[in-house]
């Protein structure tokens, strides 16, 4: 096991995510091709790109969405690669979407309740027993943390967007993450609601390893200690926030889409 | 909806209402219309348990209805069917219900993994099958059905003491009621909830759909099961015509004139139909054109209102009311957003 406070690249210490040769057609498109990718325990990693760039397929593939069409995925070790994505929960791995999805029927504290009991067992249980008023306080006190207090009796297709992101992040920590990906969290939010994101991602406890896709440059080079640059499906650029902030090429992608990333 | 702390008292006044009823009317009434239309509305309940938690029409209600009262009519004594069980009545009951639920997890598990329009077709498929197998198996569905089943000797005739079976179907109701309601709110019912709304994240959560799916159509089918048993006790006789695409048509207008997303509107929609199937008879006008003259009734209700009788009644009561927001969310969340929020 590696020490969870040794930042990044410990030399010696194996990564808990490891992808090998990572490739992933969906019929004519290569989505993703040829990717490698070490992550190590308490990582803050984040994945950038333009649109298409494949990392959200990257992520799926990750979190057993669907298996690559070629390479392997290795989670904490363990050769993950064509186990579907409830197999990967016990492991630790969570996830959130571009895209909120979310269970718009059921109430913010019920959607939390079922991602506790997700990670915890049981899902077949037909009753209500002792343990549910523990699983139901650790759902409430999850809504608590990412600001949804106010609104936890409220159905969640009531809730605002930003709301529905914040819920996206809660679904995530619910699960008992070791490694939690976010996928664009900051999409379409305000200034504001960004800047108290970026805090919610700093404040996480460092057992947890942290893979962040984002297009907002603030907040993904202020979060991450190592990026990942991806273009047309492969890695192009790695290094470090400062090293980014000056790479011409991340400048040259990222181009006339409204992100300079220059300060 | 109802206030959460007046959810109790009103449900009281209704199974008191219920309970007087067959003392009032009289036993035509008891026996044509409060016990049919109890029999209906917990057919009528497997269905909404189904849309309402898990967002699945299913056309094989009737179907599994039917192999609970075919069941029932080959284990027991009866004029047509098998012959060779002869068991008594309460075990032919158990078998019955075990041999549909068991048809429920096989249709399940190749139904779980569609959904909308094709989990209609598949579950309309089987409904005609399981119609079809009997009307070809006249070992096991009689020449004109099976008649003359025997009833549970404690509940006399149905026919000379119509209120007993009524009773039994009272309570056998208010058990599937509550049954629903408290499964809404355990992890079971949240996951098949879940399922409804984002299949994808429930997978990334650890679940696995399509088991979950498909204990959930057998649970389904054990609730169908029960108003096939009741139906063969009360009527002493089933045949495939009980469960021809007729009486599945019904079925469904029964669900939808309730409102599909509220387990309650299975018994309201039965009463409906059952009070207009009768009454519709002796309107010179309609004669024998019953169904058509309901078919009109049943467009004028969904245009009127997507979510049935309990879509215009909640509509309604918004508008009456129009709560500050979560005040009819308790602390515990209890029967917060219990079962489905109605379609809006
Ligand atoms: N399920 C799918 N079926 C077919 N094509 C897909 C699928 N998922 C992704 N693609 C294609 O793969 C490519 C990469 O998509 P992906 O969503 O991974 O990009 P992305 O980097 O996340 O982009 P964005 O920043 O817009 O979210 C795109 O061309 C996309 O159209
Ligand atoms: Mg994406």
């Amino acid at each position: 096991m590696s020490d969870p406070s040794s930042i990044g690249a410990a030399p010696g210490a194996a990564p808990i995510l490891r992808l090998r040769g990572i490739g992933r057609r969906f019929g004519g498109v290569h989505a993703v091709r040829d990717v490698d990718l070490d992550v190590h325990a308490g990582e803050r990693r984040a994945v950038l790109g333009p649109n298409g760039a494949g990392k959200t397929t990257l992520f799926n593939v990750i979190a057993g969405e669907f298996p690559p069409t070629a390479g392997t995925v290795e989670l904490f070790g363990v050769d993950v690669t064509d186990k579907p994505a409830r197999a990967r929960v016990p492991l630790g791995v969570t996830r959130t979407y571009q895209i909120s999805r979310l269970f718009g029927g059921l109430s913010v504290a019920d959607n939390l309740y079922v991602a506790v009991i997700g990670a915890e067992g049981g899902h077949l249980r037909p009753l209500r027993l002792g343990k549910d008023r523990a699983f139901r306080a650790t759902a409430r006190e999850i809504g608590e943390r990412v600001g949804l207090g106010p609104v936890l009796d409220t159905a969640v297709g009531e809730l605002s967007h930003g709301e529905q992101r914040q819920l996206e992040i809660g679904m995530a920590l619910a699960g008992e993450p070791r490694l939690l990906m976010l996928d664009e969290p900051a999409a379409g939010l305000a200034r504001a609601e960004r800047v108290k994101l970026t805090e919610m991602l700093l404040g996480f406890d460092r057992s947890i390893t942290v893979i962040l896709i984002e297009h907002d440059m603030d907040v993904a080079l202020t979060v991450a200690e190592h990026v990942t640059m991806m273009h047309d499906g492969r890695v192009v650029v790695e290094g470090t926030p400062d090293e980014i902030r000056r790479n011409q090429m991340v400048h040259d992608l990222y181009l006339g889409r409204g992100h300079g990333g220059d300060e | 909806m109802i206030p959460a702390r007046l959810q109790w008292p009103v449900g009281i006044a209704v199974v008191a209402v219920a309970c007087v009823l067959p003392f009032v009317v009289s036993g035509f009434t008891t026996s044509q219309i409060l016990t049919r239309a109890m029999i209906l509305g917990i057919a009528a309940a497997s269905l909404i348990f189904l849309a309402s938690l898990g967002g699945w029409v299913s056309l094989g209600q009737t179907g599994l209805y039917g192999v609970a009262g075919f069941a029932v009519g080959n284990f027991v004594e009866a004029d047509g069917g098998s012959k060779t069980f002869g068991m008594n009545i309460w075990l032919a009951t158990i078998l019955a219900l075990l041999v549909t639920v068991a048809v429920g997890l096989l249709i399940g598990a190749i139904a779980s993994r569609s959904e909308g329009i094709y989990f209609l077709m598949i579950t309309l498929a089987f409904g005609v099958i399981i119609k079809l197998l009997f009307e070809k198996a006249t070992d096991l569905s009689g020449f004109g059905g099976i008649n003359q089943i025997v009833q549970p000797e404690i509940f006399g005739s149905a026919q000379l003491q119509p209120e007993r079976i009524y009773f039994v179907c009272l309570v056998v109701s208010i058990a599937v009621y509550l049954g629903v309601r408290y499964f809404a709110r355990t992890p079971f019912g949240l996951a098949f909830q879940g399922i409804r709304d984002n299949a994808t994240r429930m997978k990334a959560l650890g679940y696995n759909v399509t088991l979950i799916r498909t204990i959930a159509f057998g649970i389904g089918a054990l609730i169908a099961g029960l108003a096939g048993v009741l139906n063969v006790w009360w009527n002493t006789q089933i045949s495939p015509g009980t469960i021809d695409i007729g009486p599945l048509i019904f079925l469904l207008m029964i669900a939808i004139i309730g409102g599909l997303y509220r387990i309650e509107g299975a018994w309201i929609g039965a009463l409906i139909y059952v009070i207009l199937d009768n009454r519709l008879r002796s309107v010179e006008l309609v004669g024998e054109r019953v169904a058509t003259a309901l078919g009109i009734i049943f467009l004028l209700i969904v245009l009127l209102s997507p979510g049935g009788v309990m879509g215009i009644y909640e509509s309604i009561s918004r508008r009456v009311r129009r709560p500050p927001s979560g005040d009819d969310a308790p602390a515990g969340g209890e029967g917060a957003a219990a079962p489905g929020v109605a379609g809006d």
